[in-house]
């Protein structure tokens, strides 16, 4: 067992270092890139459309899309990376024996944590900026972020093992995710739709999640409650199901990369 | 005694059809359903076989027989369609080595994800990589990217790992074929070491020396089933025999048989030997008899000779060279036996040859052919073992 988690360990840490380009100053985009991105941002949403925040709340409207964007984009990125993982290695997988699922799991949790650091980066520069987050509810947080890695990790193996069968998802689950994108309240308020549309949204978990996750950062939610344990239920449900399908179907990958 | 290492029960493979999406979706959807079954190219049918500890198992065949798809069965890569494989103690795969390098790594760093991919703990790999980094002896270039590396360094550092690794059974496909001369030399001394420790080892190689010098028993694949299995002396030998005179068919098959030669062999058989593919141990008495049919009453000259299954010749003699007098029968047949004595020919495949001549010994009238096997616990190299003595000085 110990040696099976060293490898995921290796492995992860391999990926990250792919991610900072082999080269010392990686790290230093890996945390530029975040900050442009929210310049951007801010300038298009904050200036040029002037989107408003929902009531009642004292930030701005870039603070209010950046604590939940960066969460997305961990879980979107992270799930992508992990469905492409298996042709990706496909080299090794036709040559080595290895627990087949460390690659996905490992591709997708290196995506994970690159982007959650971006996230402490820019909830650093929001605080700084002069919004005011809510610290106390920074463990809640972290907590919500545990659980959307459950998710994602769940989702990354299902998809994984579709991908290997179905190559043609490469192409479709981009336009998938950004579709998801925007039928969850990331860009905008729940509250902005017509009435009659705002219960559909909760029909999507990711508004849940995003929910709770901005609760916790301007309304200061700092302990778990009902809420969470169905996001706790949803994560271990999507992670058993990946575990199950992967375990059954990756010995056959062979035959079919 | 202790159960196998490895043991292999009616194991067959069938590539899927994949082709097509909807045939991908059909086979997604059967797995998951049904689990493994047997549809599409068959490419292994009911191979069994038992590998025990210390005794060593090559894996021989032409190319394209099966040879690693059944070890990418045994090491766990491809999932059999049908028969289970049974594993116990620890087990290294080295289908390729070099295989799970990233070039863009250092070989350091290669060093130890490989030795992680092979099993070993972060703490064993600590504690190993001493003797890793001596056995591939790299130097100072471990700390480069593998693409920089010559392949004979690569190689040289995949083995180290495997090296490492010190497994219950060691999985190799003709990965003893590359790397410079010394660095092989270095591989099969570990291997001799590694086996006399208790090591096993399961290969696949065209090198039939190899194979005899490091195992015990041998799988013969042919075209996806299992030709034979046993002995190695014996698979190998039937097995190289089997390759001459496949080679030696190829070359002759465009020489036809004079029709209506005047002077004919009528029959040639082994008299000794009974029914199937003769067979003959190593030293024993081969006895040929034969018949040639005469046109008139001038007895034929008989030439008799013995070739490797290649077409190699190895001896040949006539009748007119050891002026022996042939009788001819009422049916106008010349009839007649030799009998070579404590045949001093090497296992492997031979065939002998009978040519009618005309009475003159000017013109061969026509050829007749059986072959036989040689059979014999040697590793002597050649066609016939030549007396000899040694004097130690």
């Amino acid at each position: 067992m110990s040696a099976y988690w060293s490898l995921f360990f290796d492995l992860t840490r391999r990926e990250l270092r792919g991610k900072m380009s082999h080269s010392g100053t990686g790290w230093l985009w890996l945390m530029i890139s975040p900050l442009l991105l929210l310049a951007v941002y801010g300038f298009v949403f904050g200036v040029i459309f002037a989107a408003r925040v929902p009531e009642g709340l004292e930030v701005t409207f870039i603070a209010w899309l950046a604590v939940a964007l960066w969460p997305w984009l961990a879980f979107a990125d992270s799930v992508q990376q992990a469905a492409l993982s298996m042709g990706q290695h496909r080299a090794l997988l036709s040559k080595v024996a290895l627990p087949r699922e460390l690659l996905t799991l490992s591709s997708q949790a290196a995506t994970f944590v690159v982007h959650a650091a971006s996230y402490l980066l820019v909830l650093l520069v929001l605080q700084w900026l002069g919004n005011p987050l809510t610290w106390s509810g920074f463990g809640y947080l972290l907590l919500l972020l545990v659980l959307l890695q459950g998710l994602a990790a769940g989702l990354g193996l299902v998809l994984a093992t579709v991908q290997v069968f179905f190559r043609d998802l490469k192409q479709i689950l981009p336009i998938l995710l950004m579709l998801w994108f925007f039928l969850t309240p990331i860009l905008y308020a729940p509250d902005m739709l017509p009435v009659d549309m705002r219960g559909w949204l909760q029909g999507n978990p990711m508004t849940w999640w995003m929910d709770e996750i901005r609760a916790a950062m301007f309304a200061g939610k700092a302990w778990p409650d009902l809420a969470t344990l169905g996001l706790l239920a949803l994560a271990v449900g999507m992670l058993a199901l990946g575990v199950a399908l992967f375990k059954r179907m990756a010995p056959h990958f062979e035959d079919f990369l | 005694m202790s159960a196998p290492l490895l043991e292999l029960t009616e194991v067959s493979k069938h590539y899927p059809k994949v082709g097509r999406s909807g045939a991908r979706w059909a086979a997604f959807w059967g797995l998951l359903t049904q689990g493994a079954r047997e549809v599409g190219n068959p490419v292994l049918a009911e191979i069994s076989l038992a590998v025990s500890r210390r005794e060593s198992l090559a894996i021989v065949g032409a190319n394209g027989a099966g040879k690693s798809t059944l070890l990418k069965m045994i090491s766990g890569v491809l999932q059999p369609s049908a028969g289970t494989i049974q594993r116990t103690g620890t087990m290294a795969a080295l289908l390729e080595l070099g295989a799970g390098f990233d070039p863009e790594y250092s070989g350091l760093d290669n060093l130890k994800m490989n030795a992680a991919m092979l099993g070993l703990s972060r703490r064993q790999v600590h504690d190993k990589l001493d003797d890793i980094l001596a056995f591939a002896d790299i130097g100072e270039a471990i700390h480069e990217p593998i693409k920089h590396y010559s392949s004979g360094m690569v190689v040289r550092q995949g083995f180290a790992v495997a090296a490492a690794v010190n497994p219950d059974l060691l999985i190799t496909d003709e990965v003893l074929a590359v790397g410079d001369e010394s660095f092989q030399k270095k591989c099969i001394r570990w291997i001799e070491g590694y086996l006399d420790q208790g090591g096993t080892l399961l290969m696949v190689s065209h090198n039939m020396y190899q194979v005899q010098k490091l195992c015990q028993k041998a799988l013969w694949l042919e075209g996806g089933r299992a030709r034979a299995y046993g002995d190695v002396f014996e698979v190998t030998q039937a097995y190289l025999a089997w390759h001459e005179r496949r080679d030696a068919e190829a070359v002759s098959a465009g020489a036809e048989r004079r029709a209506c030669a005047s002077y004919q062999v009528q029959s040639l058989s082994f008299p000794d030997v009974g029914e199937g593919e003769p067979t003959l141990e190593m030293g024993a008495d081969l006895r040929v008899a034969m018949a040639v049919k005469a046109v008139d009453d001038r007895p034929p000259v008989v030439l008799l000779g013995v070739v490797r299954a290649d077409g190699t010749p190895v001896y040949g003699v006539s009748s007119d060279f050891d002026e022996v007098a042939l009788s001819i029968d009422e049916q106008g047949l010349c009839r007649l036996e030799v009998a070579f004595t404590e045949l001093p020919l090497l296992p492997g495949g031979y065939a002998v040859r009978a040519h009618a001549m005309d009475p003159e010994g000017l013109r061969v009238h026509d050829t007749a052919e059986l072959s036989f096997t040689v059979v014999g616990r040697s590793r002597e190299m050649g066609l016939v073992r030549l007396s000899h003595r040694w004097m130690p000085q």
